[in-house]
């Protein structure tokens, strides 16, 4: 490669930027905290030793999840009618562990005919994707676009 | 009315039963906290955090519940 005077013309620093072999790394340990703490809340932030945030997203989740669960509120399945339910089977998978853990409070199944149960659904939904959001917040922690 | 009908703290059923208002409360309390741990570092702007959230939570709330009273009458 040569410039209009015949000197040689070096690429651009920043043209192709190419992930370095640290930057790979961190990428691959940011994906599994982000995936611990949505599977088991607040776990991503205790990887991290965010030891405070750790135990709050825990107990919020879990908090939540109780009282909707303990409010009869539905907690969506995979085989939904339409696309609402689509999305609050993904609000309620957001939750991760407690997901089954719902299932498994709710042993006389929702009731949204009472006003209690349908607070319960928004409580369940609330849980999920909160847990989300803290995962997102892990997952930027661990990339060092967050502290 | 708060009735807690029945609690089997090691068995799988629980019951819980709230007003309007508690479900509110306790949502907004337990939403303050989380979002005030993790948006905020310090433990003064935590706590301005949390609080200011807290109210900002319960006061809308119960506005948009008086905004609506009309239409449910």
């Amino acid at each position: 490669m040569s410039g209009e005077e015949g000197l040689p013309v070096s690429p651009p620093e920043d043209a192709s930027p190419v992930p370095q072999p640290q930057e790979e790394r961190r990428e691959a340990i940011a994906l599994v905290v982000a995936a611990a703490s949505w599977l088991v809340p607040g776990l991503g932030h205790a990887l991290l030793k965010m030891w405070g945030r750790a135990v709050i997203c825990f107990v919020t989740v879990g908090v939540l999840v109780w009282v909707g669960a303990g409010m009869r509120g539905n907690l969506f399945s995979s085989r939904g009618n339409d696309a609402f339910d689509s999305l609050g089977y993904l609000a309620d998978l957001g939750t991760g562990g407690f997901y089954w853990v719902a299932k498994s409070l709710e042993t006389n199944g929702p009731d949204v005919s009472r006003a209690d149960g349908d607070y319960g659904t928004r409580f369940l939904a609330t849980a999920g994707v909160f847990n989300l959001l803290a995962a997102l917040h892990a997952y930027e922690v661990a990339r060092g676009r967050k502290v | 009315m708060t009735r807690w009908r029945l609690i089997e703290l090691l068995g799988a059923t629980i019951a819980v039963k709230l007003n309007h208002f508690q479900a509110l409360v306790v949502f907004a309390l337990v939403i303050s906290i989380a979002f005030g741990f993790l948006g905020r570092r310090r433990p003064k702007d935590r706590v301005k955090y949390i609080l200011w959230t807290l109210l900002l939570f319960v006061l809308i709330g119960v506005g948009i519940g008086w905004a609506m009273y009309p239409f449910s009458h």
